[in-house]
């Protein structure tokens, strides 16, 4: 670990994300109010957020990068590290669980060859888990670019599965 | 009581124990740990007793059968990962999670399950180790850096069952004050490097003292065991350091067990080596020596340097001896200048320079000592402690005490002013001494002896006593609650300044005292 990894070496937010970071700042009584929605709007110009843009942030909404880090940690729907173009994101949690989530998991991994948390080797596919996403009524389900699935059988897996590009 | 006191603190200031984990007196409350349930009545269930406010007629209970099965279901959790690796543990012995295991745990373990790997012994910081698999994320740790240090370097990174302590990448706990985190941790993930895998610390006897290294005088615990110093922890005293100390100060005792410490006294000889003798022999030289001078080039041809880390007691009696028994007011105390902080750090790096101000001790500025030993006028020179090097320069010194006959030299390790020494005297540390100092807001703490000195080095009270002795002064031996009575007696602003009044947490005097409430 050295003292420069903390420093940002170039710029990785472009202008957009850092004017739509400086229009959140106002709404809020202090600046680290802003964090969730600046996270949002990085994660959804990047894909993800990486260390880079987490000291960006941290800079604008004047805190330290471990601030921010934390928050990107915290929550399951930020994302330290890239994912796929399609990132399936499986509820594990209780109901999601009794119903057969760790099988349609398991299943997905097998029929991408990767394991859970990681991505295919052509960028397409990316596996994530998440805690109950509200959905518990028709569980087991996934999320998928702010999209649900729901009631899944592992035929409708893999019919979803078939139908990306 | 105030308002807002909470349950817990109220229990505790009345002395009953409440086991907790997250609380601390001096950080903002977290809730985290529910070690400190505790039945409220006519609460529909147990309450954290940290974050539930104390109100009039409000009666709570400790000890019913469901706050006992609570503490040991909170147990029981907290122990399901945990490594139990104590035997090779720092904070064994003085471990909250052994002891409240032991007090409220169920006493067996019903799990099966493999505990969960983590990183051990990770550099977290240049003085602090941590152990993730020890950790209870009770977040005293991650408080202290927000609220007392405001560096903030750790937080609790992801959720869960997956949370763990950290740093960010390149950023190490780092600050002034990290290894206070080690103190507060209530369990052996946060250890201080220094004094990891030394010694177990059941070893250690420990000696309410202050830190000597600025004049802020902080409270703390000297841990002393077969005449070393091991480690100082800080002892809370919240007029002075609350419950914190900075590193500097923690870590500054190299010099209390350096192998070259001084031990007992040596003469020079003709051919320029050094003899030994016994104290009273090297006492007698001493007197001897000043008496001819004095008789010789009068009394301000003798002069005396001296260290601002003596305690009052041995202030009082070396103004008594130099400036009445000697008659010479060429006494300069030099106190060395550094930085400062808007914590606890102060500029004055001594203990005691206000002390000797209040006892009107110097009688000159090292300046002016200086200038007459090169200017050849001053024929003895005993100089005590090895301060004027760092505030003069050595060059200066050295050019000094070139114009000198006579130098003796009263230290705990060899320098450039032993170097030039007829006579030299082994002194003693803080560490090996009893007494007061006087912080720089006028506050008088007390100092107890916590090792025993090397070579059977007397205290340097005790030589200042027996020369004055040996001057035809009362022979007494140096008893330091007997000066502080007559300091106390002959000094109007000490006058409440007793041995009783001063343990544990000091006097204050000047504009330390507060006006009485
Ligand atoms: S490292 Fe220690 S102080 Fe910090 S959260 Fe863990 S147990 Fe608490
Ligand atoms: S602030 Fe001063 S007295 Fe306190 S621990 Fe540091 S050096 Fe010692
Ligand atoms: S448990 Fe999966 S949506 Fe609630
Ligand atoms: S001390 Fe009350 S919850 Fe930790």
């Amino acid at each position: 670990m050295s003292a420069a990894e903390a420093r940002v070496l170039a710029p990785v937010l472009p202008p957009e994300v850092v004017a739509a970071i400086e229009a959140e700042i106002p709404n809020y009584p202090v600046k680290k109010g802003a964090m969730m929605n600046s996270l949002h709007h990085v994660q959804k110009a990047l894909g993800w957020i990486p260390r880079d843009a987490m000291v960006e942030v941290a800079a604008l909404l004047e805190v330290r990068p471990i601030e921010v880090l934390e928050v990107v940690t915290f929550y399951p729907m930020f994302r330290d590290r890239p994912v796929g173009r399609h990132h399936l994101e499986f509820c594990r949690n209780l109901s999601c669980a009794l119903l057969g989530s760790r099988q349609l998991i398991r299943h997905c991994e097998k029929r991408l060859g990767i394991r859970s948390g990681e991505t295919t080797s052509d960028g397409k596919f990316s596996i994530g888990e998440a805690e109950c996403l509200g959905s518990c009524g028709t569980a087991p389900m996934l999320m998928l670019e702010d999209h649900f699935h729901e009631n899944l059988t592992v035929e409708k897996l893999d019919q979803l599965l078939d139908s990306l590009d | 009581m105030p308002k807002g006191t909470t349950v817990l603190s109220a229990a505790l200031d009345a002395g009953i124990h409440v086991p907790h984990y997250c609380f601390h007196p001096k950080l903002s409350i977290d809730g985290s740990c529910r070690m400190c349930l505790v039945h409220v009545e006519k609460a529909p269930k147990l309450q954290i007793s940290c974050n539930t406010a104390a109100t009039d007629g409000m009666v709570v209970k400790t000890d019913t059968p469901a706050v006992l099965e609570a503490r040991k279901g909170v147990m029981e959790l907290l122990l399901v990962n945990h490594p139990l690796d104590c035997p090779i543990c720092d904070q064994a012995g003085e471990c909250k999670l052994q002891e409240f295991a032991f007090q409220h745990g169920r006493g067996y373990g019903r799990t099966e399950d493999v505990r969960r790997k983590a990183p051990k012994r990770t550099e977290i910081g240049p003085r602090v180790v941590f152990d993730q698999e020890r950790c209870i994320l009770c977040r005293r740790c991650v408080r202290f850096t927000a609220e007392i240090s405001g560096t903030r370097e750790l937080a609790v990174l992801n959720m869960g069952d997956r949370s763990f302590i950290s740093t960010y990448p390149g950023q190490p706990l780092d600050n002034p004050y990290s290894i206070n985190t080690a103190d507060i941790c209530p369990v052996g993930a946060l250890l201080s490097t220094e004094f990891h895998h030394k010694l177990r610390v059941w070893f250690l006897n420990e000696t309410p003292g202050v830190c000597t290294s600025c004049s802020r005088g902080c409270n703390v615990n000297v841990g002393g065991y077969k005449d070393r110093v091991w480690r100082l922890t800080p002892r809370r005293n919240d007029a002075v350091n609350d419950t914190w100390m900075c590193d500097h100060g923690r870590l500054n005792i190299d010099y209390v067990n350096d192998e070259r410490r001084a031990r007992g006294a040596a003469l020079r000889t003709a051919t320029d080596g050094f003899e030994e003798l016994p104290f009273a022999l090297a006492i007698r030289r001493l007197a001897d020596w000043v008496a001819e001078v004095k008789a010789q080039h009068g009394p301000q041809s003798v002069a005396v340097v001296a260290s601002p880390q003596l305690t009052n007691e041995e202030a009082f009696l070396l103004r008594r001896l130099v400036r009445d028994v000697w008659g010479t007011s060429m006494l300069a105390v030099p106190v060395p200048m550094g930085e400062g902080d808007d914590f606890l750090v102060r500029p004055e790096k001594a203990a005691n320079g206000r002390g000797f101000a209040d006892l009107d001790v110097p009688g000159a500025s090292l300046d002016q000592v200086l200038d007459e030993c090169t200017a050849g006028r001053v024929k003895l020179l005993y100089v005590i402690g090895s301060e004027m090097l760092s505030v003069a320069g050595e060059a200066r010194v050295r050019r000094a005490l070139s114009g000198v006959e006579r130098v003796v030299n009263h230290d705990i390790l060899p320098t450039t002013i032993s170097d030039h020494a007829s006579l030299v005297i082994g002194g003693c540390t803080w560490a090996e001494k009893s007494g007061t100092y006087t912080n720089f807001e006028g506050r008088v703490q007390a100092i107890r002896a916590a090792i025993s000195p090397p070579g059977g080095n007397l205290t340097e009270g005790e030589v200042f006593a027996r020369l004055i002795a040996s001057h035809g002064g009362a022979s007494e031996h140096f008893d330091a609650d007997r000066v502080l009575r007559a300091i106390a007696a002959s000094v109007p602003a000490y006058g409440s300044v007793t041995p009783e009044a001063v343990q544990p947490g000091g006097v204050a005097t000047g504009d330390a005292a507060q006006p009485a409430a």
